[in-house]
């Protein structure tokens, strides 16, 4: 793929034409298992706005590990108006919401969808904006990754309560859309671990002096994310366990009887894996290490999106993977774009500080 | 004059000297303070020995609310233990500098909070003399103590909390105690020569000790999110509508760094003003720690909004009467308070200058924690008065004798931080000698041009 | 036996590195500092504290004594309580955790006392002084 890069107009024509062949993936065949292209939506979204907050986290706190890495991890900012057009899909699929027959206050498809279609916009807005300050390293930006973070908390709990906990109405978890948009910033994070290794080789030794220590940092803190979602994974799942009350529990059992695999995988692939993977410092430091733990910690998010939303929406295997490599092969393009996609550093050539003048990959 | 700062006191000399000067002959204002506070807490053991004699009916526990003011005081106290910790090791793991200002007095916090907040549960247990029986022991009765039950899970998680955070204060003031110990003539000398177990900073004992503390502070970052999180299950593992609710772990630990971070800068203000240790905690510091107290009440407010919200949004009736209960029933004003204290006025935190204005984070400080008091109260007391039955539903109102034991738990509290300093170096001497040499280093490595600059150390 | 005593933490490693650049072993040379400075440990080399050992194995016996504990107890006297399974894992993880962290942290500590040699008896009896300076002595070798 060396030696693609698109400019914008260039990227909007690939992300219409992506548009169309999710359209046709999901609409042209057969009515059954439609639940696939809501996956791939919520995983995506999930990664494309967490990886951007993972940006804003750390502009907003000064860590200074994701410095080599921002422009990177910002890529997906020119995907972000993308995700509003994909939701605008999902509307000959609103039926299959339980509430859909019996529409309520807050859940009715005009609502439903004008809520959350705003909040995309807003969302995908407020990064461009906030993306544009941070790479020209504005002091205003923190300002900007304030607002990025509130719409960014109040865009992923939507995705939980509203797109994932209503496919289940009328069951609750209060805790939904706090465990989201953490699982968010998890896979952004997850994405930085894999980028260390990803897009280390491609630069020239000098802008990579400074790799190690950041991978260690960035190693610590998927090693501590591991535990904190262990520790809300394991609070959520506490409180119905042992409530046991039968409107609650049910969404549990649903899906332990629906796939025992994957309610064994993913708490592996998200929890036990990394936490054992990087308990020791050498491991933490390790590009190769901290890229296989990211890659399982994002298979783990993915096969708990799966598990959510399959049984009370099946989904066709063969789609979601053709529609996972469709916005895979999108990411990949936004970011060999991105120095074309993105603003520049707004100190002429100032990329090229950290070695990436003019790389083109 | 500039006023004086880390930077430009750099004789180690006079930060020993600034911070061990506490340390010297008490005058009658703080007398004065400990025998106020020692009244208080007197009156806390006499009221208790009361509950004991006459029973538990001198309090004000009814029928449905069985769970009412102590126990409300118990989750205060924990919450309130939840900062010390959190500045002392999750700020150590994130190399955040301004935590040399906080640490010591933050985790003396949290060992007093948590030794206050032990004395309610006991208290609530009426016959006080059987609490062992919580304790799993081999008995000659065979029985042990229920695993599943939250309670016991309680017992577990305090101790642990508290002998844990008890290393990890005594651990971080080994090498202060040896600097007492040179500065300080006679008896008292000895004391703490005794105390810092012959330290004298050799490589070998330095070597083991930053591996230590490293370790120390990365068991105490998961311990202090799960004691808290423990003390939410209390209640969410019940099935009684507003307490059986899947958030409400994350819920209490976001509240309990809330009421303790607020608590923190309740207590360092006065005291830097008292041992004049202005140069030492600074108002950026305090700006700082600000920040997390508005972190925080972000994520309170969040928890509001979604608890209420979801209330509304399934249809269930008793999840439904409950929150507006909570909002609109009987305990209106309390709620109303609540929500003012806890999400509207730490919004003023966006505001830089507020921010920085010591007068209004100390009254902020102050008024957080009684918004968060009544939460935990309003919570308590709330969902019990109105369960599922009407026919048993209730309501509480405190007695004369709860109210006395909750002034003289704060009486406890603030005795035992006020011997604390003057017994004890209040900051963490050899780690800001260490900060103050290495931000001297770097200052001149890297010259004020680079400032801000982005390069990874 | 030669003493030295700096101000600065600079001067002092400089003459650490200079000295031990020099061919002084590093056993004949101690070290006295008032705050703790990594990079002396680099120079004087050393194999990285076995304190980790120390803490592994106290969380690890912590979280098998924790389970141990609560299956043991509940299997002595197997009764149904609130609707649970006798072995319920998730509570009992909850007390292994808490344990795990509690032995973590107590075995750390007395391995640090341990490694560290404190309490130390020589020097409480000898009234050694915890120097606000930074000190070096080097030893003369016995056998040249």
């Amino acid at each position: 793929m060396s030696g693609v890069s698109l400019s914008r107009s260039g990227f909007l024509l690939v992300l219409a034409l992506a548009a169309a062949a999710l359209a046709l993936l999901e609409h042209g065949g057969p009515a059954a298992g439609r639940g696939a292209f809501l996956v791939t939506l919520v995983f995506w979204t999930s990664i494309a706005q967490g990886s951007v907050a993972v940006v804003a986290v750390t502009d907003l706190t000064g860590a200074r590990w994701s410095a080599p890495l921002r422009r990177e991890l910002l890529a997906a900012v020119p995907l972000l108006p993308f995700l509003p057009l994909l939701f605008l899909l999902l509307w000959p699929l609103s039926d299959l919401y339980p509430w859909a027959a019996a529409p309520t206050a807050w859940l009715n498809r005009p609502f439903f969808l004008a809520r959350n279609l705003a909040l995309l916009a807003a969302t995908a807005g407020a990064a461009q904006l906030f993306a544009r300050r941070s790479l020209r390293r504005d002091p205003a930006r923190v300002r900007f990754a304030i607002a990025y973070l509130l719409l960014y908390v109040t865009c992923q709990s939507l995705v939980a309560f509203d797109w994932v906990m209503s496919l289940s109405y009328p069951w609750v978890s209060t805790m939904f859309g706090a465990y989201f948009f953490v699982e968010a910033l998890y896979a952004g994070l997850a994405l930085a671990g894999m980028l260390f290794l990803l897009s280390g080789r491609r630069r020239p030794g000098e802008a990579t002096a400074a790799w190690p220590a950041a991978r260690r940092d960035a190693g610590l803190l998927l090693f501590g994310f591991s535990i904190l979602w262990g520790g809300l994974f394991f609070a959520q799942f506490l409180v119905i366990w042992y409530g046991n009350l039968p409107e609650e529990v049910r969404f549990i059992a649903v899906r332990l009887s629906a796939s025992p695999e994957l309610c064994a995988f993913f708490p592996a692939a998200c929890f036990a894996v990394p936490f054992l993977a990087l308990l020791s410092a050498r491991a933490k430091g390790s590009a190769a290490v901290l890229c296989a733990v990211s890659l399982s910690v994002l298979l783990g998010l993915l096969a708990e999106k799966l598990l959510f939303i399959h049984p009370a929406a099946p989904v066709r295997f063969g789609g979601l993977l053709a529609e996972n490599a469709l916005l895979l092969a999108l990411w990949l393009l936004a970011m060999r774009s991105r120095e074309r996609l993105l603003p520049g550093d707004g100190e002429g050539n100032a990329a090229g500080r950290e070695g990436r003048s003019g790389e083109g990959c | 004059m500039r006023p004086e700062t880390l930077d430009n006191i750099n004789a180690s000399a006079r930060v020993e000297e600034d911070v061990l000067a506490a340390l010297g002959r008490p005058g009658w204002r703080y007398l004065a303070g400990v025998g106020l506070c020692a009244l208080l807490a007197l009156m806390l053991f006499t009221l208790w020995g009361g509950l004991i004699f006459r029973g538990l009916g001198l309090s004000g526990k009814n029928h449905p609310v069985g769970w009412a003011m102590l126990i409300t005081n118990f989750v205060f106290w924990v919450g309130i233990a939840h900062s010390g910790t959190l500045i002392s090791a999750v700020l150590f793991l994130f190399r955040a500098r301004f935590r040399t200002s906080f640490n010591r007095s933050a985790e003396a916090m949290t060992i007093f909070a948590l030794m206050v907040a032990g004395l309610f549960p006991l208290i609530h247990l009426g016959r006080v003399w059987v609490f062992y029986y919580l304790l799993p022991y081999p008995s000659e009765r065979l029985i042990w103590p229920n695993f599943r039950s939250p309670l016991v899970w309680d017992v577990f998680a305090v101790t642990t909390y508290l002998i844990v955070s008890l290393v990890f204060f005594y651990v971080g003031m080994i090498p202060d105690l040896a600097v007492a110990r040179r500065r300080l003539p006679g008896v008292r000398g000895r004391i703490y020569g005794l105390l810092s177990l012959g330290w004298q900073g050799t490589l070998r004992q330095w070597r083991h000790y930053g591996r230590l503390y490293l370790f120390l502070a990365a068991f105490a970052t998961p311990l202090v999110a799960s004691v808290h999180s423990i003390v939410s299950w209390d209640f969410a593992v019940s099935i009684v509508p507003g307490w059986h609710t899947t958030i409400f772990a994350p819920y209490f630990v976001a509240g309990a760094i809330f009421s303790g971070t607020a608590m923190v800068i309740t207590l360092t203000i006065p005291m830097r003003r008292w041992l004049r240790l202005e140069p030492y905690i600074t108002v950026d510091h305090f700006e700082a720690i600000a920040k997390i107290l508005l972190f925080t009440s972000l994520i309170i407010t969040y928890t509001y909004l979604v608890e209420h919200g979801l209330s509304l949004y399934g249809g269930n009736p008793f999840e439904r009467d409950q929150y507006l209960y909570r909002a609109l029933g009987d305990y209106r004003p309390l709620f109303a308070v609540m929500v003012i204290c806890n999400s509207l006025l730490p919004l003023t935190m966006f505001i830089r200058r507020l921010r920085r204005s010591l007068a209004w984070l100390f009254i902020l400080g102050i008024l957080v924690n009684i918004g968060m008091w009544l939460e935990r109260f309003v919570i308590i007391t709330a969902s019990l008065a109105r369960d599922y039955d009407p026919y048993a539903w209730g309501s509480y109102n405190f007695s004369v004798v709860e109210f006395g034991i909750t002034i003289g738990s704060f009486g406890l509290f603030f005795l035992l931080f006020l011997l604390f300093a003057r017994l004890l170096p209040v900051l963490a001497v050899t780690e800001i000698k260490q900060g103050a040499e290495e931000r001297h280093e770097e200052a001149g490595m890297q010259g004020a041009s680079e400032r801000g600059s982005e390069a990874y150390p | 036996m030669a003493s030295y005593y700096f101000d600065n933490r600079e001067e002092f490693l400089e003459r650490l590195r200079a000295l031990v650049d020099g061919g002084a072993a590093p056993e004949t040379i101690r070290i006295r500092m008032p705050y703790q400075v990594p990079e002396a440990e680099e120079i004087l080399g050393g194999r990285p504290s076995p304190l980790r050992f120390f803490a592994l194995f106290g969380g690890l016996a912590g979280f098998g004594g924790g389970l141990a504990l609560t299956i043991y107890s509940v299997l002595s006297w197997p009764i149904i309580v609130g609707g649970k399974p006798i072995v319920s894992l998730p509570p009992f993880l909850l007390i292994g955790y808490l344990l795990t962290i509690l032995c973590g942290s107590l075995g750390a500590f007395a391995g640090f006392l341990l490694l560290a040699r404190l309490p130390s008896g020589a020097a409480l009896a000898a009234d050694a002084e915890f120097p606000e300076r930074f000190v070096i002595i080097v030893e003369e070798e016995e056998r040249p």
